[in-house]
């Protein structure tokens, strides 16, 4: 079989808050994928095989989550792998589903993850863990020092202030009122962000995101079976990664290839996606973006490394309010990983966010007339990127390889 | 599959590789891979790779591994079911038509992990791990079910051990070791009733790396030379549960197993000329093995299989590796004479919860 076009024709999600108690983990996943399937008009045994998306166990404390989640998933006797890049997790899952798609070796394939953050009584113990042993672990390392320093760094080459970060947060907490999956959700304003306690300078509390629960799944298929199931189906017109060194140290400076204050890694996975997708002029063809900031500062350097800005010019257009949901670019409408973070399945539910405007699902948060929509996905040490397009018109192909 | 192997590396196997990091195994190996594909890393557009964070004691262990696995500025992804699953992976990746010339990449370090530790904290916290469920126990169950359901028994299980491990004894990427007798292997110690000490393989560290090429970077490099076609591959997922029912049920097994040599083109596995099954003890080869209904030519497990070596988490993917280097005659003492289809087997999960194919094809020159 040869390379063939791939479309989002379902997804389903389940509320997002701190703890499930009264559900299993597998329960948990299963809810998601009910949904995803209803949402898809297709029954279990038409999914031809399964991605399971889930990062770090430690969280949840079970190593084997997806292989206890089969039976729940209706996998069982299908092709069946786990898919784990950190935080990038979610978004290298609908990546490999793709693949599978696009391959041409399966026509219907379930992308499902859950994860359960508040199992552990502190997650940035766990998440000091990811570091080597011997150099890093005792540096007091965790995602939220590591990424103030890089936000520091910003800050510095960019004259960014800790006001014009909270304004994101504003904004985030008021776009995830019209999300019912949304985990915060509020209208707050920049005071209330900038009085919330400190955490790791330049962060506040309200600068970080929550530690959800909560489960998410998507269903891809061909193209032909998309436009026979589906009136408005999602097409996947661009798929890309990048992977950096763990290193900070050598992601800075004048011999280094890439700035970690910049993100500027992900200039290179959209260059790609964007080269597949026939995307010229990001802030024209674009109309909404779903990209996953858990910080307050992760939206600048990815909106200006996905091409919507120069360098150093985000945040002057968030001040005018170009992000809004009326803006040029809506920047996450359904409030992004600032209001929800299931890291296990964070970047799975940019995807299907992403799909759900295209196919013109996103009720309260849907932004108008959408024809391109861009989801990322970031992980490690801000070093796994991935960025996905979904289009209401099928990627052309020059060959089928 | 339009997917083409260029090159394949196997790291040294050992009890145990105390002398290099896991940094430095992975490096080595996708090094090597590269070099026997005759192609650099600049030239290669993704990585796939497979890791336990849990074997491997890091948190998302590819933070560390990837840019030695020749990922740096890559597109890279990872697998945490098996070595074999990235293969897969990478091979659908390449046949996608968005990227060309990528790299496979596994390994697997646990001298330096208490396995039977990984395990509890694989089971779930309600049932399973309260009653101390772990790889041994887990084998014991499959293969006492084994041995109700086909008659296997502890002699039969012996005399396989020993074939095995005889095997491996001509196998040059083997760790040395002294081939037990079927007396010796009959009377070793209890492990998880009817399962004994040298029923089981013993785990290794190693390490595997192939380089794969879509067909369409195979034709606009015309003097580029593939090792193998992969003709096709198809892997499985059984229930978790491990009730009577589940434990000796090979039909995920068999259906898996048909699902590949279909799609390889090959009418049954009479076809092949070479198996390499993973079996983490003499139980499970006899039950895979019967499952496998290979008649008298086809040569199985001619590489000594996991008693040559091990390494748990990528054993599926080094017998993939076996397969590539029969059908390019490249297999060594144990080469199987004009090998020209191999399948290579893996598994992974509580007795085998998982099961993968992949059949590589021979390339003529």
């Amino acid at each position: 079989m040869n390379a063939q076009g791939v479309a989002v024709i379902g997804v389903g999600q389940t509320a997002f808050r701190s703890r499930y108690d009264e559900m299993t983990y597998p329960e948990l996943a299963q809810e998601a994928v009910a949904l995803a399937l209803t949402d898809s008009k297709l029954q279990p045994e038409e999914i031809d095989a399964v991605v399971f998306s889930m990062a770090p166990t430690t969280f949840m404390g079970v190593a084997d989550a997806d292989k206890w989640a089969v039976d729940y998933a209706w996998a069982r006797g299908k092709p069946f792998m786990r898919v784990h890049t950190g935080g990038a997790t979610g978004g290298s899952a609908f990546q490999a589903a793709y693949s599978h798609v696009a391959s041409g070796q399966y026509r219907t394939v379930l992308v499902v993850g859950a994860d359960r953050i508040t199992e552990t009584p502190d997650a940035q113990f766990v998440l000091n863990l990811i570091w080597d042993a011997f150099y890093e672990q005792d540096f007091a390392l965790n995602t939220v020092t590591m990424t103030a320093l890089a936000t520091q760094r910003y800050m510095h080459k960019y004259g960014t202030t800790e006001e014009q970060y909270a304004n994101v947060v504003v904004r985030a907490r008021r776009h995830a009122l019209n999300n019912p999956s949304a985990h915060l959700k509020g209208a707050i304003d920049i005071a209330a962000v900038m009085a919330s306690p400190r955490i790791s300078w330049p962060y506040k509390l309200f600068d970080i995101c929550p530690r959800s629960a909560g489960a998410a799944a998507v269903v891809v298929t061909t193209e032909a079976l998309a436009r026979e199931r589906c009136a408005r189906p999602a097409f996947v017109t661009g798929t890309a990664g990048v992977s950096n060194t763990v290193f900070m140290g050598d992601r800075m400076g004048p011999a280094a290839d890439t700035d970690f204050a910049d993100f500027s890694e992900l200039k290179l996975a959209a260059h790609e996606c964007y080269r597949q997708a026939g995307i010229t002029d990001p802030m024209r063809q674009i109309q909404a973006v779903e990209i996953y900031d858990p910080f307050s500062s992760f939206q600048f350097p990815q909106l200006e490394s996905l091409g919507f800005c120069a360098s150093g010019t985000a945040q002057r257009l968030s001040d005018e309010g170009a992000f809004d949901m009326d803006g040029a670019l809506a920047v996450n409408p359904s409030g992004g990983t600032l209001c929800t973070n299931p890291i296990g399945v964070t970047g799975l539910v940019r995807a299907a966010e992403a799909a759900r405007q295209v196919m013109g699902r996103s009720a309260a948060m849907q932004v108008k007339d959408v024809h391109n929509v861009v989801a990322t996905a970031i992980g490690g040490s801000t070093q796994f990127f991935t960025v996905t397009m979904l289009s209401d018109e099928p990627r052309r192909r020059a060959t089928a390889g | 599959m339009d997917v083409y192997v260029m090159g394949v590396a196997v790291h040294p196997a050992a009890d145990a590789i105390g002398d290099r990091r896991l940094e430095e195994m992975a490096y080595a190996t996708a090094r090597a891979a590269l070099d026997d594909a005759g192609v650099t890393r600049r030239d290669i557009d993704h990585v796939t790779l497979a890791a336990s964070d849990e074997i491997d004691a890091r948190g998302i262990s590819s933070m560390l591994l990837a840019a030695p696995s020749g990922a740096y500025l890559k597109d890279e992804m990872r697998v945490t079911d098996s070595g074999l699953t990235a293969l897969f992976l990478g091979a659908m990746r390449a046949a996608s038509g968005d990227l060309q010339l990528g790299l496979v990449v596994s390994w697997n370090q646990s001298s330096v992990g208490p396995l039977e530790d990984i395990a509890r904290m694989r089971a779930e916290p309600f049932y399973l791990r309260p009653v101390g469920l772990n790889f041994a126990i887990a084998d014991g169950l499959f293969a006492g079910a084994v041995a109700e359901r086909f008659g296997i028994d502890e002699t039969a299980v012996a005399e396989r051990v020993h074939q095995r491990m005889t095997a491996a004894a001509r196998n040059p990427r083997a760790v040395r070791r002294a081939v037990r007798s079927v007396a010796e292997i009959a009377a070793s110690p209890p492990i998880a009733h009817p399962l004994r000490q040298a029923h089981r393989a013993p785990v290794t560290d190693g390490a595997v790396a192939m380089v794969l090429a879509s067909g369409t970077w195979l034709r606009a490099h015309p003097t580029a030379r593939p090792l193998a076609r992969i003709a096709g591959c198809a892997w499985t997922v059984d229930r978790y549960q491990l009730d009577a029912e589940r434990l000796a049920d090979t039909a995920r097994f068999s259906a898996a197993l048909q699902d590949a040599l279909s799609r390889s083109g090959a009418a049954n596995v009479d076809a092949l000329d070479v198996v390499e099954l993973e079996a983490q003890s003499g139980w499970v080869d006899l039950a895979l093995t019967r499952s496998l209904g290979a008649g008298g030519h086809v040569a199985v497990n001619p590489s000594g299989g996991t008693w040559a070596q091990n390494p748990f988490f990528c054993t599926g993917l080094v017998n993939a590796a076996e397969a590539v280097l029969q059908v390019g005659g490249r297999a060594g003492p144990h080469q199987v004479p004009g090998a020209r289809r191999a399948l290579a087997h893996g598994s992974s999960g509580f007795a085998q919860q998982t099961h993968g194919f992949v059949v590589m094809e021979g390339v003529s020159a």
